[in-house]
């Protein structure tokens, strides 16, 4: 840290939290303007008043919003009818995002740290400051140790690409995104077995659903979930598998509470039924699987007698249901699910699931419910500005891919590896971590070790929105203009180019992605991978192939081009066989099970249980729990528990205990429910932040980031996030 | 101005307690943190493990046909409008919370945290009346994502209600909440688990505020006139006394109490 250059005076000192962060906001006292461009362009009249169409980002579904603007201030949102997410509706994280941009603990001023890492202790810069001694420490870095020793992490966002744009301009091969803590089994077994990242689902014809732990009541994609129910009240029988009995179990036909750990047995059961019968789509089997004639004999061991002792579910009933599965042919739905990190052995399950999609056969089908038509291939490619080629990356990637993970796919990553390389300092140390909107502190397994990691670095740099649990331990927070003040790089969903434009100017000096990545790639060195004016001229830039104006786009906050080059009209399957792999030789090669196959997952001893996550409708993973209206509106995280086991340990509901796992313990409240198996207990996750510059968030609930065993499937690099076990106490 | 009657339908089979239709109510009315006007209401989890059981819904004004809240407001701060919503004049109000005892289905409430001269007092659901005036749907409505709340003319509603009944006989209970509740409401609730269950009150199909109205909507007036005697006796006092005082002799009687039947009681106006 440089506080003896500048030396700044006591008073520009904040100490966050508590009430002097009020300081911080103080940009916010002073109304932001409504959006320049949106004035200009006539969406808002002289007086403040007017609609302007852009995109939500309360979570990554990124619907299209209208939002109102009255006296100069976003007033309402509401879902954009024109966006296939949305249709409009938004859900209740979307139309709370107005407390997202107004939250009274918006970061407006670049920070830079003056006390101890994590003491809170920030004083205000200017830009010119704090991008400048950002450039300059991670030139000393690159200068010092190479480019690799600087570590780039960010979660899923528009402005994404010129995050990544300026990792590969500085040359370092170490990215890190949340994906292992999320869908790397579901996208790496679907890649190995359709050649595709994620099959879409289609409602419209289907008549049967198995939902394999994928809880869309609460983990709400707003036209997926609105799709399913529109399903379930058209007549569709939903077979859903959760230890937890979810909002989704509660519309379920059939809930099935599943032991954890063992859904694979469940499908592969399913599987074995339909081939060893010949119930499913034979033609359809024969002409595009991969080890179709194999397979019957690579699934005979899978009986439902077998399923019946690892899952706890009758033999009879996962006959049945294979067999319903089975006669609703291309109208059945295997969902491929979506946070899938739940044991080390999920990327087998997603393997038996794209298995059971493919041998009913509605993977294909015109209308199948399973489209392996890949949704990016929308037909529409955007221009981008013109930029040299990324400098030769030598050094090995900290996160082991694919040295030590070979079928992790690059984009990936596993994330918690990552973390640890930075504490061993193996293969070589790090010495930099560049975070744009993403909260590791909270959603890596293992706080106590993350916690650490961040103690080895010599410079630490988040942008973001509000001070969250990682840029509070940050040497230099650059505050990221919200959503709804700010362009992003244009959007792109069924051939419709969507973009998000701002609504009102940035609340006191916050600036958008696009301009910090551009602002310091130039003090890198960099410039000329980031060759545009400014946001508007990177998106004339991405509308150039198109033949559209940016102007075009603001009114109704889309465009729809003509397809820059045709959709595929039949399906090809992205794999080396170009058929559905069911038998996948990468597999085999790499030395794993080339068949989608049983791997028996750990249970807890007597007397502990599975400590269970999985999301609450209300909030987004780690970086919603500090808007107003969703605390509002969420329940009291509380841990739950099976009410017959809370009554025989002489626990009640509201009792606090302590829960302790082989890493670490936390306080919460008991709920004592019967929505949950006896031998689980369950934590909503998101809670239990450490810092104090969110004092809506600040203090509510636990961590299980605190609780949760860092595991790595050697496949897909996917955490395992179901697979501790904790103990509880009273106290 | 429209004047078809319009009404929600909620399908309680398709509510998922994501609790966007709050969000959006809070926000669209700018209702304050510490307050809502939409509450989810629901059977808890029934059953014991595995056999279990959930139903929620968003709990709100019924926007009565005949509101019992305006009939014990006595000071007329409650309107049904011609075109569905029981809608609040915080100018009126007095803070007497008469109507909060006269819901049947406790739905008004009192904001505690302000003064009388604070307004406005009571909170509860407007229909959003102002969106309605723009031709929009309630903003709890447009935003629900699986469709639970639908919005329209009550009959039609009504009649969409009873075909959704007819088409799934094994799937609902075999009634419309709200057709004739409290004499018919303007919130209508198809269910799949008794609606006791939901928290739903069961009223009795006459309007409770039949029986109270013709008692209510005399309070004021009974009061005035039961204040114009009080006055017309203290004054007759006071004459005869000053009579008394200033002549010394017994006056005339000019105070006597005046005739009940005069009062504007029977016309029943306040």
């Amino acid at each position: 840290m440089d506080e003896r250059r500048v030396p700044p005076s006591r008073r520009d000192f904040l100490k966050l939290g508590g009430t002097s962060l009020g300081a911080l906001a103080v940009g916010a006292l002073l109304p932001a303007p409504v959006a320049q461009a949106a004035r200009l362009h006539g969406q808002v009249n002289a007086r403040g008043d007017g609609v302007v169409h852009t995109l939500c980002e309360m979570c990554v579904w990124r619907c299209g919003v209208l939002a109102r603007v009255r006296d100069g201030r976003v007033v309402k949102l509401d879902g954009n009818p024109d966006h296939p997410h949305s249709r409009g509706k938004l859900c209740a994280r979307g139309q709370s995002g107005l407390m997202t941009t107004y939250d009274r603990d918006r970061v407006l001023q670049p920070l830079i740290r003056v006390g101890p890492r994590g003491g809170g202790v920030f004083r205000k810069a200017s830009w010119e400051e704090a991008l400048d001694l950002t450039a300059q420490k991670m030139i000393e870095i690159r200068d010092r140790f190479g480019p690799q020793a600087m570590v780039f992490s960010s979660t899923h966002n528009l402005s994404q690409t010129q995050f990544e744009n300026l990792l590969g301009a500085y040359g370092s091969p170490n990215y890190g995104t949340q994906r292992s803590l999320c869908f790397n089994s579901m996208v790496t077994a679907f890649q190995l077995t359709y050649g595709i990242e994620e099959p879409a689902r289609n409602y419209d014809e289907v008549e049967y659903i198995l939902l394999v732990g994928r809880n869309l009541a609460e983990a709400i994609s707003t036209s997926e979930t609105g799709a399913l129910i529109q399903a379930l009240d058209r007549g569709a029988k939903l077979v859903y598998l959760d230890p937890r009995f979810t909002k989704t179990a509660a519309k379920a036909s059939e809930w099935i509470p599943i032991r954890p750990g063992t859904d694979s047995a469940f499908v592969l059961a399913m599987i074995q039924v339909i081939v060893s019968e010949h119930i499913g789509d034979c033609d359809f089997a024969r002409q595009y699987i991969v080890g179709c004639d194999d397979l019957p004999g690579a699934m005979a061991s899978y009986t439902p007698e077998w399923a019946e002792t690892k899952t706890g579910v009758p033999a009879e009933t996962i006959r049945r249901i294979a067999r319903e599965f089975a006669a609703a042919k291309r109208h059945a739905l295997a969902h491929p699910g979506w946070r899938t990190a739940n044991f080390v052995n999920s990327f087998q399950t997603e393997r038996a699931l794209a298995t059971l999609n493919a041998v009913v056969g509605n993977v294909f089908e015109e209308n199948g419910c399973l489209s392996a038509l890949d949704p990016e291939a929308s037909g529409v490619t955007l221009g981008k500005p013109p930029q040299p080629p990324y400098p030769r990356v030598s050094a090995q990637r900290l996160d082991g891919v694919p040295w030590k993970y070979p079928l992790v796919p690059l984009k990936l990553g596993v994330f918690q590896e990552l973390r640890d390389a930075i504490l061993s300092g193996q293969p070589y140390p790090a010495h930099g971590w560049f975070i744009s909107r993403q909260n590791p502190v909270l959603s890596l397994p293992d706080r106590r070790r993350t916690l650490e990691a961040l103690g080895r670095l010599d410079f630490m740099v988040n942008v973001d929105v509000i001070v969250n649990d990682t840029a509070w331990f940050a040497d230099v927070i650059l505050p990221e203009a919200s959503y709804l003040e700010r362009y992003d790089p244009l959007a792109v969903v069924e051939g419709k180019v969507f973009l998000r434009q701002p609504v009102i100017e940035p609340q006191g000096e916050a600036r958008s992605a696009l301009w910090i990545y551009r602002e310091l790639g130039q003090r890198l060195g960099l410039g000329d991978y980031f060759q545009y004016a400014d946001e508007e001229d990177y998106l004339r830039q991405q509308l150039a192939p198109l033949g559209v104006h940016l102007e075009d786009l603001k009114q109704s906050g889309f465009v729809e081009p003509r397809p820059t080059h045709p959709r595929p009209d039949r399906l090809v399957f992205g794999t080396p066989s170009g058929k559905i792999e069911v038998y996948s030789e990468t597999l085999a090669k790499a030395g794993f099970s080339p068949w989608p196959s049983w791997e028996e997952p750990p249970a807890p001893p007597a007397g502990q249980f599975y400590l269970l996550t999985g999301k609450v409708g209300q909030h987004t993973q780690f970086a919603t729990q500090n808007n107003a209206y969703l605390n509002k509106y969420q329940d009291e995280p509380r841990l739950w528990m099976n009410r017959t086991v809370a009554t025989d340990r002489g626990l009640q509901d509201g009792d606090w205990v302590t829960v302790t796992s082989p890493v670490g313990s936390v306080r919460t409240q008991l709920l004592a429910t019967e929505a949950i198996r006896p031998d689980c207990v369950y934590l909503p996750p998101g809670f239990g932040h450490l810092s104090k510059a969110l004092r809506t968030a600040y203090g509510v609930g636990a961590s299980d980031s605190d609780l949760h065993v860092s595991f790595v499937d050697p496949i897909s690099g996917g955490q395992a996030l179901s697979q501790t076990f904790v103990s509880i106490e009273r106290g | 101005m429209a004047t078809t009657p319009l009404a929600f339908l909620l399908d309680v089979t398709r509510c998922i307690d994501c609790r966007a239709c709050m969000v959006a109510c809070s926000a669209e009315n700018n209702v304050p943190m510490d307050d809502t006007r939409i509450w989810v209401s629901g059977s808890g989890v029934l059953g014991a493990f595995p056999h279990l059981q959930r139903a929620t819904m968003p709990y709100h004004c019924m926007h009565c046909l005949e509101p019992a809240c305006a009939s014990a407001c006595p000071v007329g701060a409650w309107t049904k409008r011609d075109d569905g919503p029981v809608v609040y004049d915080s100018a009126r109000c007095i803070g007497c919370r008469y109507c909060m005892n006269a819901c049947p289905f406790g739905v008004p409430h009192f904001d505690w945290n302000r003064g009388v001269l604070e307004q406005p007092l009571i909170s509860k659901c407007s229909m959003c009346a102002h969106r309605l005036d723009l031709g929009e749907q309630p903003a709890c409505v447009q935003t629900c994502l699986t469709d639970a709340l639908r919005f329209g003319p009550r009959d039609e509603i009504l009649a969409e209600a009873k075909r959704r009944i007819a088409a799934r006989p094994d799937k609902y209970i075999p009634h419309v909440y709200g057709e004739t509740e409290n004499g018919g409401t303007s919130y209508l609730i198809l269910s799949n688990v008794p609606f006791e269950d939901l928290g739903l009150p069961l009223v009795p199909q006459e309007p409770v505020n039949s029986a109270s109205e013709k008692i209510m909507r005399g309070t004021i007036p009974f009061a005035l006139g039961w204040a114009a005697t009080l006055s017309a006796v203290a004054v007759g006092v006071r004459l005869r006394t000053r009579g008394r005082d200033q002549t010394g002799e017994g006056g005339a009687p000019s105070g006597t109490d005046p005739d009940p039947a005069e009062l504007p009681m029977k016309d029943g106006s306040s």
